[in-house]
């Protein structure tokens, strides 16, 4: 197991410059560190993260939708080209309310990953620019990618689908239907 | 002054020039792209919300088919992620299975690459022979999986058999083939007066701007920067085998892109057979599961990564302590490079060099919209 | 046609020619539409090299005899594969390529890919697997081949007979029409 200096170096330095604006630190592994803001901190997080600290690389960012706990989770995910370690920066947005911080000055490409959240979840970033359909086209529902959004229901609604698949829900009987063969009674519980 | 007046071009998503179904709206004056802008979302088919409704086995036959070119990333991310989650270990011969299987990926990767970047120059002669010989890694992976494109091979805890008899034969029998056969490419590719003269100083990423921009993989290697995660976050056994990361290529345009290419798929066919020698014979490939469908996952989430071809691919791995996936979010290198990178750096490019340009930047729209 | 040809037994021998001449060159749109699109480069090049049965890619609609809907089709492909459709000359035929156009494949429970593309534009041919392999291509172009040269690759016609009942479903999912009607 490789040592965990450079991480733990990591979490002293933000604990010291971000005292209590930062919580739930942890290192979970060799190159990766956790750590949790919030909405109005996440800017000077990430700025401080960048341009002080060199995590230059922006990886990932990424959107839970915690449903119970009414809350959508942003999961920020840079990478320090020299020091090789991921650092995750999580936030907690409301999920009545929805509205984060637009941080595509800081990286180009956060302006992506913020214009498939605001479709896809229907989080809003002040200041955004660029079209609002970026995957979508047309689409009235709820953002698809929300845990209340029931893509089984949608489907039925929407599409028709051949029959045959009702049919054939047990595989094993429906062959033997058809070849005329006789399943042993034993065999008949292990079927589908 | 001259009014400036521009017309708007839509190349795609119907366009042979494109690579795969998406489209890039250009504004341009005369010849020279003033504007740029990737219009995406044809192939959304809304992956991470179908991996909702699955089980974590079930995810597994789904992952592959994000990215069509190179599913084996996706298998080998996903399965990583949810072994780190769930801390499960993998047996070591399946560890070195996993990096045989991602190896030949990336060398049937690049083949297909060899003849999107000669097509997109007009030289055809040179896709008919690199697919052509595509096929015979797509064979050696249809004998060890059963498919020929989608593998549905690495699965959470191992892999899901182990190597068919006299297979290692075989593959160092077509790594040798290939080998010879690249020769032949640089006769035709790289030796080609029309190449040169069409790659060279096309397609610029700046290189003091390249990390920030959020460029991954060959585009980067070839600024000059030495970055791969097979290094840089050693997964499987990458650390016991002894490769070089070409960062000596440092011109940055499309033809840097495609000598780093050059040198890696050598370098990847070297990892497959040092893989090969150091495999030990016997050994379980896979911990076995408990029932898949009460199979559960812990409460955690990780970030888990792999190089793919074409760069860094990122699974982003959440567990709610179900049996379902709360969410898997994939970052795929196409993601930046395919829509803000490709925006940026076709300003001022001609027409005719957009095909060659998002060839050789791995453009690959399954994976930008999953 | 001039009057010389006007009976039924010179047509039918016109027809024949007509219908050898169209099955032995069949031009497929390049148009990737969805992941089956993988398979079609290894169809085309030197193993499998699909030419020897007169098939290769046309860059245009314009061009095209054969529109491959390869895979999945998300709603917002759909309206661009109609636009493209009926931009063909006629006659044109479609392949449905792969599971995902037969009944949803695996992604039966997507809310973003059609489910049955025959409800949409007409299929002539369907090939069916996940993905299938170069040699199943091959064989529903062969099977294409034969409906041509039997006269009963009629799809085209059967599109431009039953364009209302086309229309509705399409119209259906594709919720902001503004498409230019189809008028040849």
């Amino acid at each position: 197991m490789a040592d965990l200096q450079k991480e733990n170096l990591l979490l002293e330095v933000l604990k010291n410059h971000f005292n209590d604006k930062i919580f739930d630190l942890k290192v979970q592994r060799h190159q990766r560190v956790h750590l949790r803001t919030t909405t109005e901190q996440i800017e000077a997080v990430l700025l401080y993260l960048k341009e002080k600290l060199g995590y230059k690389h922006l990886s990932h960012i990424s959107c839970v939708d915690w449903i119970e706990e009414n809350r959508f989770e942003l999961v920020y995910i840079l990478w320090h080209p020299e020091d090789k370690i991921n650092v995750l920066v999580k936030v907690d947005v409301d999920r009545l309310n929805p509205v984060a911080p637009n941080i595509d000055y800081i990286w180009p490409q956060a302006n992506t990953y913020e214009r498939e959240m605001r479709e896809m979840f229907g989080i809003q970033f002040p200041g955004l620019v660029g079209r609002k359909e970026l995957i979508l086209e047309d689409w009235d529902d709820l953002p698809p990618m929300r845990r209340d959004f029931d893509t089984l229901q949608y489907v039925m609604e929407n599409f028709e689908f051949r029959s045959g698949r009702e049919d054939a829900q047990n595989v094993r009987e429906t062959i033997a239907k058809r070849t005329g063969e006789e399943i042993p009674e034993f065999a008949k519980k292990y079927s589908r | 002054m001259r009014k400036q007046k521009t017309t708007t071009i839509y190349l795609g998503p119907q366009h042979p020039g494109i690579t795969g179904n998406m489209m890039v709206k250009l504004e341009v004056d005369g010849d020279t792209i003033v504007k740029a802008e990737t219009h995406i979302g044809y192939l959304h088919r809304g992956f991470e919300k179908l991996m909702e409704r699955r089980n974590w086995l079930q995810s597994f036959t789904i992952v592959c088919r994000i990215c069509v070119p190179e599913p084996d990333p996706n298998e080998e991310n996903y399965a990583r992620g949810v072994e780190e989650i769930e801390g499960r270990e993998v047996p070591e011969k399946a560890r070195w299975i996993r990096m045989l299987v991602l190896e030949l990926a990336r060398i049937q990767a690049y083949l297909l690459w060899y003849g999107g970047q000669s097509a997109s120059v007009g030289l055809y002669t040179i896709g008919q022979w690199s697919i052509g010989d595509r096929n015979y890694v797509l064979d050696l992976f249809e004998e060890l999986t059963g498919g020929r494109v989608y593998h549905m091979y690495i699965w959470p805890g191992g892999v899901r058999r182990d190597l068919p008899k006299g297979f290692k034969d075989r593959v160092y029998k077509v790594m040798d083939y290939i080998e010879k056969r690249l020769d032949d490419y640089d006769r035709l590719l790289f030796d080609n007066a029309i190449f040169q003269k069409r790659a060279q100083g096309v397609g610029y990423i700046p290189p003091e701007k390249a990390i920030e921009w959020g460029v991954v993989g060959p585009p980067l290697r070839a600024t000059g920067t030495k970055s791969d995660v097979r290094i840089d976050e050693p997964y499987e056994f990458y650390d016991q085998v002894e490769f070089v990361v070409p960062d000596f290529y440092k011109t940055s345009d499309v033809w840097a892109r495609a000598l780093v290419r050059r040198f890696e798929i050598r370098q990847a066919i070297n990892i497959v057979r040092q893989v090969l020698d150091k495999m030990p014979e016997k050994g379980p490939v896979w911990n076995k599961i408990p029932n898949p469908h009460k199979w559960r996952i812990p409460r955690g989430d990780a970030y888990v990564k792999t190089e793919s071809a074409r760069g860094e691919f990122g699974y982003y791995v959440v567990s709610d302590g179900s049996q379902f996936p709360r969410r898997v979010h994939v970052r795929g290198p196409a993601y930046v490079h395919g829509i803000t990178l490709l925006e940026k750096i076709l300003v001022g490019q001609n027409i005719s060099d957009v095909s060659m340009i998002m060839n050789s930047l791995g453009t690959c729209p399954p994976e930008m919209e999953r | 046609m001039n009057r010389a040809f006007n009976d039924r037994e010179s047509q039918k021998i016109l027809d024949i020619i007509k219908n050898f001449a169209r099955k032995n060159s069949l031009f497929i749109l390049a148009y990737g539409t969805g992941c089956g699109a993988i398979e079609i480069p290894p169809t085309i090049t030197s193993r499998y090299d699909a030419e020897r049965f007169g098939i290769r890619g046309a860059a245009t609609p314009r061009q095209a005899d054969v529109l491959l809907i390869t895979g999945y089709l998300s709603v917002k492909t759909l309206k661009r594969v109609i636009r493209a459709y009926e931009q063909m000359q006629d006659p044109k035929y479609v392949m449905g390529f792969g599971s995902c156009t037969i009944n949803g494949g695996m992604y039966w429970d997507s809310y973003n890919t059609i489910k049955q593309l025959d409800k949409y534009i007409p299929v002539d041919v369907y090939i069916n697997g996940c993905m299938p392999r170069p040699e199943a291509v091959i064989a529903g172009f062969v099977k294409l081949q034969q409906l041509i040269q039997q006269g009963k690759a009629l799809g085209w016609k059967h599109y431009k007979e039953n364009l209302e009942w086309y229309r509705q479903n399409q119209q259906k999912v594709i919720k902001n029409w503004r498409m230019p009607d189809y008028n040849w």
